[in-house]
């Protein structure tokens, strides 16, 4: 038996799925105060729907967001920050960029929220950029500050001294007396959470991690121990950001791999989806109540990238290339001044959410206009958990855009969607075309509760020839995460010249991160036999300043040469030239992965009965002049190899799929929905 | 308007305009994609246009602000010279020369008619910083230039490729002109791809909507961004508003300050910047051509102006500048112009200055405005020669919102600065210190963010730094009633001990053991001082941003 539990904003989302047979799936309200309240809450449901009746639960995976909620709240731990000296203002000056191109009215960039400069205190010590100690560390000093810290209330110290990704004693050494004095402090160190050049983003990322350390800490303490009282003894595991499980052990020692812990556990579960279906390379388009997020698959793995972003801050940490771009379900439509009709960024969330929800909403949302058009039934929409009411949207389309633009209700609400899918379909081609991709060349995925809706849309628009909707589409993250495999992953500073590095060179600084890595697996468990390795490089052209992640193969002939040659073509794919000028190596990384579950196992549930009508029902299609009569059908009924024909709708409790004319559906082994234009099939 | 006129449905409209930014943001990120040098790479100093076929902007994707708007008299004078019925699909345009609409000679422009079943549609055009275009120095922004062709090359609008071949001829000049002609010709090959997105997408676009669809799309996305623009602009009260503020001098004349003085009148939903009194054209190069004239009221307007105006041409045209002739806002030929950056800050700044008491809830007090740039050159133990610069920010105005941003960019450029880790690693110069300055922020009811210090120290060989600051004689103003931010200073330590102070411009050699301590300007602070919120000034005094002794002078000024 394995349990998957994600944690969105609104909904906790369980799967669990026993050794053989259906997995049985739950949806819960989050619980804002304390989100572990609704996992224990699940494992009771799930108990007591005798789901867990016919064996021990083997894994228990988490997708959680303490970690940014604490960031997002601001509820992380009075933070005291230990510089060198002549450097404390480094976290609040950071790179003294705007965001906001045309303010003239600023306001700060930089977190210093995570410690305000009374919190910064300077050590003496100094290294140099050979890694060499120019001045040793003041040790009473350091005693002094930590002190000063203490005393002025810091639960966590984070310390970050000049070129400690060089030569980390200074900071080791610093930690070590101030655990001895300080023995329950939170401690981060920069040359551990990211050792890499660059003082800003290494000192942001190491504030972070101990600012939330002691939150998620405690969350996680909690949520244990409310899993042993539930009876649960599997070891409790947790979605890291880039895509990996990892231990709560380790985990709880760098929290800040886990800001990205749902979405990533998402795009894993789209690739566990295509997978079994044979495709590699996916987009896939998450779309929510506020946002939609969109991420690719490339060749079977999603797109990591080693810097992103919290609360608009640059956190330096690997995690899935995640792009979320506002648009979703609760995006507003409204009238500019000149009476344009726009849509979002605003939008009304799930409180009060769209007019059709009768929370007190009188603005009109994407999710106003599909109950409009006919595509959602109004007694059957999140499993009948929030009746419609389509007087309400009717209303408020009526008022907001219908009469100001002197359109009939029905050409508005097909206008919000038809603008709203024009503004996806440019967030998807920008998130392609920045890595290099024609997103003709690849399968749409469609997520969340409001993704399915707008799947043939988006796809016709891009050009793409197949989308796919999986069996539960709603609760994908929290498959996803039973999908993951657990992983960890070593980066240390290289700094070189490729001309220089041998291939020992390589093998050698590769193996001492290999070492701590599988200190790190041993630690979940895993043995070295059991784990795969997979090396990368972050490799730059002499004189450029970003760098590029690339395969390294130690077991090649010239491993040093055929790193060069990935490098160029990376660097072509993604920046259209390549020139055969020298390289660097900047970064070495090891990631170890174990177990999950073996790519293509069909997720051979059936979505869950109930929930949905079926007959026909008046649509409003996009292509069609007026509304026209279409089936609609039960997802729970559709059996593997059916095929079904466009126009249709197909209802299901956590979303709605609509097929449009000009494509067909057919159900695959899995139950995933394949949706393809007729003229294709 | 004729009763035939077309029309286009609200819906069809909002996704085309989509489309139109959609279609900028790739073309743009095609260009920084796929660029060489590390100037557009890093720097993002680069942007990608589309234009209606009569010259107006439809769209622009841009990194930093000095570009807005700036292709638009490029795009008319290739539109004078090459009429669009005298052009072909396989056409491209190039010039460079800020005399004929140009910026500075690094800023070359590439544009491409876009035809539809033979008919010319939309223009795409893309504006990139070179690396180099010649000229006297490395880099091809001669601090101590005096006259355009000591700056690099100049390029009179040109065919660069006419039916779809190549002009050979001017890429051979080129190559033997500029310094490192592989990086020229792939920066230029980027500006050529991502005009070649822009056409290919817009063509498609109009064979799903129609040529004429799309016309009149055009027509009515300008028409509907200048009437809010004018909505905006009317809600500003009718008048004439002067500011006055200064460049602290030209690099060459070293005592003459250089005054920048702007009347912005606003009246009947438009506003024109006036610019009389202004400095008569300098013998340094921070002569600011009209497109970086029109860059700065462009940024002020829509820094004004209702965020939710898209950008286009339409935002533009209630706008108008009236530039005195041989001023340095309208300089003549040959006067020099690659330093321009450093004037259109403080050209918007002073724009915006003269709105600060009609807008009160819309403007800061001034901002520090300054953008240090500092170059070392010098050879490592080993021998190898280095270049490295740096761009170091001040702080921010304070606003009737709250205190300024401490060392921030501000207005019309965003640039990064250039981490310690990375100038040590590049070159034997160590940074002892790098961190705000106390007591540097306008006092106010709300403080001008605070400016910035860095302690350079020469390790070895002897290095030349080029210097090349503001704000040394002319500090941030305050608003309604604030104070001041503090002046820029610089100096040098030299290794027995001597102190020489650094003016605001000067190119100084350094030996080992040397120090350069530079300090960049505060922002002007907001409201009278003695209104401060008590707990914002314990605050103050509790981060060290402003000692006890300024605070203790404070109250006995009050």
């Amino acid at each position: 038996m394995e349990i998957g539990v994600d944690i969105g904003g609104t909904f906790t989302d369980v799967v669990c799925r026993p050794p053989e047979g259906p997995p049985h799936i739950l949806k819960l309200p989050t619980t804002r105060d304390d989100p572990g309240v609704a996992v224990l809450e699940a494992v009771r449901q799930l108990r007591a729907a005798g789901a867990l009746a016919d064996g021990e639960v083997a894994r228990f995976v988490h997708g959680t967001t303490a970690a940014t909620n604490a960031v997002l709240e601001r509820r992380g731990a009075t933070l005291g920050l230990l510089t060198t000296r002549g450097f404390r203002d480094v976290l609040e000056i950071g790179r003294q960029f705007r965001q906001a191109l045309y303010s003239v009215k600023l306001t700060p960039e930089t977190p210093v929220f995570l410690a305000p400069r009374a919190f910064r205190l300077e050590v003496t010590e100094r290294v140099d950029a050979e890694g060499r100690v120019t001045e040793p560390l003041d040790e009473a000093e350091v005693v002094a500050a930590a002190d000063e810290l203490v005393e002025m209330g810091a639960e966590a110290i984070a310390i970050v001294f000049l070129f400690s990704f060089l030569n980390p004693d200074h900071e080791r050494r610093a930690a070590a007396l101030i655990r001895d004095r300080h023995p329950g402090l939170a401690i981060s160190l920069s040359a551990e959470v990211d050792p890499a050049f660059r003082e800003y983003e290494r000192t942001a990322v190491t504030a972070f991690d101990a600012y939330i350390k002691p939150v998620v800490d405690g969350y996680l303490d909690r949520l244990e121990q409310g899993l042993r009282q539930a009876g649960v003894a599997a070891p409790l595991q947790i979605m890291q950001s880039r895509g990996g499980l990892s231990g709560t052990g380790v985990a709880r020692e760098r929290p800040v791999r886990m800001f990205l812990s749902g979405p990533a556990a998402g795009v894993m579960g789209a690739r566990g989806i295509g997978a079994e279906m044979g495709e590699g390379d996916l987009i896939s388009i998450d779309m929510g109540g506020t946002t939609c997020d969109i991420a690719l698959v490339e060749g079977g793995e999603p797109t990591v990238r080693q810097e992103g972003a919290i609360d608009g801050f640059p956190v330096r940490v690997s995690m899935v290339d995640v792009n979320p771009i506002g648009a979703g379900g609760g995006s507003i439509a409204w009238i500019d001044g000149a009476g344009g009709l726009r849509i979002g960024p605003r939008s009304a969330g799930s409180e009060p959410g769209p007019a059709c929800y009768g929370r007190g909403g009188a603005a009109a949302t994407v999710t106003d206009a599909s109950l409009l058009l006919g595509y959602l039934d109004p007694d059957n929409f999140a499993d009948g958990a929030v009746p419609l009411r389509p007087e309400l949207a009717r209303q408020a389309i009526a008022e907001t855009v219908a009469e100001p633009l002197g359109l009939p209700l029905a050409e508005a609400a097909l206008g919000i969607h038809r603008v709203v899918n024009a503004q996806m379909a440019e967030g998807i081609r920008a998130v392609s075309v920045r890595r290099g991709h024609d997103p003709r060349h690849f399968t749409l995925i469609a997520l969340g509760g409001a993704g399915p809706l707008h799947a043939t849309a988006l796809a016709e628009e891009l050009g793409i020839r197949r989308a796919l909707i999986p069996p539960h589409p709603g609760v994908l993250s929290a498959q996803g995460l039973l999908d993951a495999r657990l992983e960890h992953e070593v980066t240390a500073a290289f700094g070189r010249p490729l001309a220089e590095v041998t291939a020992a060179d390589l093998a050698d600084a590769l193996a001492v991160i290999d070492g701590q890595a599988a200190d790190l697996m041993a630690r979940e468990g895993a043995g070295a036999e059991a784990c795969s390795r997979h090396h990368f490089a972050d490799v730059c052209f002499v004189g450029q300043s970003y760098h590029l992640s690339v395969p390294v193969s130690l077991t090649l002939d010239d491993p040093v040469a055929a790193l060069y040659q990935a490098f160029r073509e990376t660097h072509d794919r993604i920046h259209g030239h390549s020139a055969e000028t020298p390289a660097q190596v900047v970064n070495l990384r090891t990631v170890h992965r174990h177990g999950g579950a073996a790519a293509g196992r069909p997720s051979v549930a059936p979505p869950a009965t109930g929930g949905g009508g079926t007959g026909r029902r008046q649509v409003r299609l996009p292509g069609s002049a007026e509304a026209v009569e279409v089936p609609i059908l039960r997802r729970s009924e559709l059996t593997a190899g059916q095929r079904i024909a466009g126009p249709a709708i197909i209802e299901q409790p956590d979303t709605t799929t609509l097929l449009d004319s000009g494509w067909r559906a057919r159900v695959g082994a899995g139950l995933t929905l394949i949706l393809e234009p007729e003229a294709e099939a | 308007m004729p009763a035939t006129a077309p029309t286009i449905d609200p819906v069809t409209l909002e996704v085309l305009r989509n489309k139109l930014d959609g279609i900028a943001n790739e073309m743009q990120s095609t260009l920084l994609r796929s660029s060489f040098s590390p100037i557009v790479k890093e720097g993002l100093d680069a942007s990608a246009s589309l234009f209606s076929p009569d010259g107006e902007t439809l769209a622009q994707s841009i990194s930093i602000p000095i570009h807005l708007a700036t292709l638009i008299p490029v795009v008319r004078t290739f539109l004078r010279e090459f009429p669009l019925k005298t052009l072909g699909q396989d056409d491209l345009l190039v010039m460079n020369d800020p005399y004929l609409g140009g910026t500075h000679l690094p800023d070359i422009a590439v544009m491409m008619p876009i035809f539809h079943r033979g008919r010319p549609i939309a223009l795409s055009a893309a504006m990139t910083h070179h690396q180099d275009v010649g000229g006297m120095t490395p880099g091809s922004v001669p601090t101590h230039a005096t006259e355009v062709f000591q700056e690099g090359v100049r390029i009179p609008p040109l065919k660069l490729r006419q039916g779809g071949v190549m002009n050979d001829t001017f890429i051979a000049m080129m190559r033997r002109n500029v310094r490192m002609p592989d990086a020229f010709i792939g920066d230029l090959n980027a500006q050529i791809a991502a005009c070649t997105v822009g056409a290919r997408r817009l063509v498609e676009v109009a064979e799903r909507h129609g040529a004429d669809t799309l016309a009149t799309a055009f027509t009515e996305l300008l028409d509907r961004s200048e009437m809010m623009t004018r909505q905006s602009l009317a809600a500003i009260p009718d008048g004439s508003y002067r500011y006055t503020d200064y460049l602290d001098n030209d690099g060459i004349d070293l005592d003459r300050p250089i005054r920048i003085c702007a009347t912005v009148t606003v009246a009947n939903g438009e506003m024109t910047c006036g610019f009389e009194g202004t400095s008569p054209q300098v013998r340094g190069p921070f002569n600011c051509v009209p497109s970086g004239t029109a860059a700065a009221a462009l940024f002020a307007v829509r820094a004004i102006t209702d965020p939710e105006i898209p950008t286009n041409g339409g935002c533009f045209r209630p706008v108008h500048l009236d530039l005195p002739a041989d001023s340095l806002v309208n300089p003549s030929e040959p006067a020099p112009v690659n330093s321009r950056t450093a004037t259109i800050k403080r050209i918007t700044g002073c724009i915006l200055g003269a709105l600060k008491d009609v807008l009160p809830d819309r403007i800061p007090a001034d901002s520090g405005g300054e953008l240090l740039t500092l170059q070392f050159g010098g050879r490592r133990r080993d021998g190898s020669t280095y270049v490295v610069g740096d761009l170091i920010a001040s702080g921010s105005g304070a606003s009737d919102l709250g205190d300024g941003v401490d060392m921030i960019e501000t207005d019309a450029t965003n640039c990064m600065n250039l981490p310690v880790e990375a100038l040590e690693l590049e070159a034997p110069i160590k940074v002892h210190r790098f961190g705000l300055r106390p007591d540097s922020g306008g006092a106010g009811r709300h403080r001008g963010g605070l400016g910035g210090l860095r302690e350079f120290e020469v390790m070895a060989g002897e290095v030349t730094v080029t210097y090349r600051g503001e704000r040394h004689d002319h500090p941030a103003a305050g608003a309604r009633g604030g104070e001041a931010g503090a002046a820029a200073a610089a100096e040098i330590q030299r290794r027995d001990g001597a102190i020489e102070a650094i003016p605001s411009k000067q190119v100084v050699t350094l030996m080992p053991g040397d120090r350069l301590i530079v300090e960049t300007a505060g922002g002007g602070g907001h409201g009278p001082a003695a209104e401060r919120d008590p707990a914002a000034e314990a605050a103050d005094l509790r981060n060290g941003k402003v000692s006890p002794e300024a605070a203790a002078r404070q109250k006995v000024d009050e």
